[in-house]
Parts: structure tokens; C-alpha cells; sequence
């Protein structure tokens, strides 16, 4: 196998032009949970957005509210319908730009199933294609 | 149309890739997709930071991962 290059790739943070986003995944405790959790951060990872904790926005932390304000979009991932992250953001009078509830991309709840890169790979590309914006 | 997406190889390259294949392939239009990873081809085209996009040979972004609703509003003009 052909070894990689080296990337050419750098810190992009100041990159101008690109949306500022904070993803909240509802990082539950099953398999679609720790999914929403793991495309988060390949999100960060990619420069899509910042993964940032759902916990933290239920607090109804000042300084969370203060970066929200400063981002573009906000972007919740769900694993299931019972659409934890999406409450905590009503309750805090949040209107996300794009919703992804992970089971309507056809990925099953389960707990104890292992997490995929296929699975993984299907969130984010789901984000990055923007199907959880509001039609 | 001829899209060039410069970069190495790395993870967003790759993601800048397939978005440009999903954007092209949602508006239905027909265009020839391209990698351009040899590094020394992309410094001579004036890249300091990749990923980059480039349609028609004028370069449209530069160091960043676009998302596919901004690439098709690209390919839209």
C-alpha cells in the first residue's frame, strides 16, 4: 500500500468564509447515541462545525449562549425520535438550522451494538448534505 | 463544467470530494470531477491552504471543507 502524503491541510480556523456552527449530538448511552456522538466530532474534525456538549446547553450556561450567538447555524444530532438534544434546545429557545434523528437515516437503536465507521460515515455526510434542515 | 478539488488526500479533501459528487449529482448536471493532489501543481496554482475548489480553472474556495448546498450555489453561478 502506498503510504499517504503528508497533507497540505493546516489549521483553517482562520479561514474566512465558512459558516460557524456548534453541533449538540444527544450522546445518549445507545448505539445511536454514541453515533451522534462520534460524527460529532468527525464533524469537528472535518471543519464543519464545533462538537459541543448538550448537557451544558440544558444548563442554560451563559457563555454557551454567548458562542451560539456569535455562531451561524446550530445543528442537532438525535439518536432516536425521542429527540432529547432537540428538547433541551426548545427549552432553552433554540431553533436549530438542521435536525438529524439518526433512526430516520435507517440506523436501528440498540443498546450494546457496536458503533461502525459506516454508521458514522452516514451521519456526517447526512450533515454535511444538509438533510436535517427544515424543508 | 470541470471541477478541480485540490488537495493531498487527507480527511477533508476526501469530504470535499464527495460533497462536490453529491452537489453535482442533486442538480443533475453534467460535469467532470477531478483530484488534483500533487502537491507541487497546487502551490503553483496559488494555494496556500487546501482543500481548495476550483470550477473552470478560476478558484472558488480555498482552505476549508464547503458544504453541499454552498457548492451547488457555486455550480449555479
Amino acid at each position: 500500500m502506498a503510504l499517504q502524503k503528508e497533507c497540505a491541510c493546516g489549521d483553517t480556523s482562520a479561514v474566512t468564509g465558512g459558516k460557524r456552527r456548534i453541533i449538540f449530538p444527544c450522546a445518549g448511552v445507545a448505539n445511536v447515541g454514541q453515533i451522534s456522538n462520534a460524527a460529532a466530532h468527525r464533524l469537528t474534525d472535518e471543519g464543519y462545525g464545533a462538537a459541543t456538549c448538550v448537557a451544558l446547553l440544558g444548563t442554560g450556561d451563559a457563555g454557551l449562549k454567548q458562542r451560539i450567538a456569535e455562531a451561524d447555524e446550530v445543528v442537532i444530532i438525535d439518536g432516536c425520535p425521542v429527540i432529547c438534544g432537540k428538547k433541551i434546545a426548545d427549552a432553552q429557545g433554540l431553533i436549530p438550522a438542521q435536525h438529524i434523528v439518526i433512526t430516520s437515516l435507517g440506523i436501528d437503536k440498540a443498546y450494546g451494538k457496536p458503533v461502525t465507521g459506516d454508521d458514522v460515515e452516514l451521519v456526517v455526510s447526512a450533515a454535511w448534505e444538509g438533510k436535517g434542515r427544515h424543508q | 463544467m470541470k471541477i478541480e478539488v485540490l488537495g493531498t488526500g487527507c480527511m477533508k479533501c476526501r469530504r470535499l470530494f464527495k460533497n462536490v459528487e453529491v452537489a453535482v449529482k442533486e442538480l443533475g448536471i453534467t460535469a467532470e470531477i477531478v483530484k488534483v493532489q500533487d502537491i507541487s501543481e497546487i502551490i503553483n496554482r496559488g494555494v496556500m491552504l487546501t482543500p481548495a475548489l476550483a470550477v473552470d480553472g478560476e478558484m472558488k474556495v480555498s482552505g476549508r471543507v464547503v458544504d453541499v448546498q454552498e457548492i451547488k450555489e457555486i455550480l449555479k453561478g
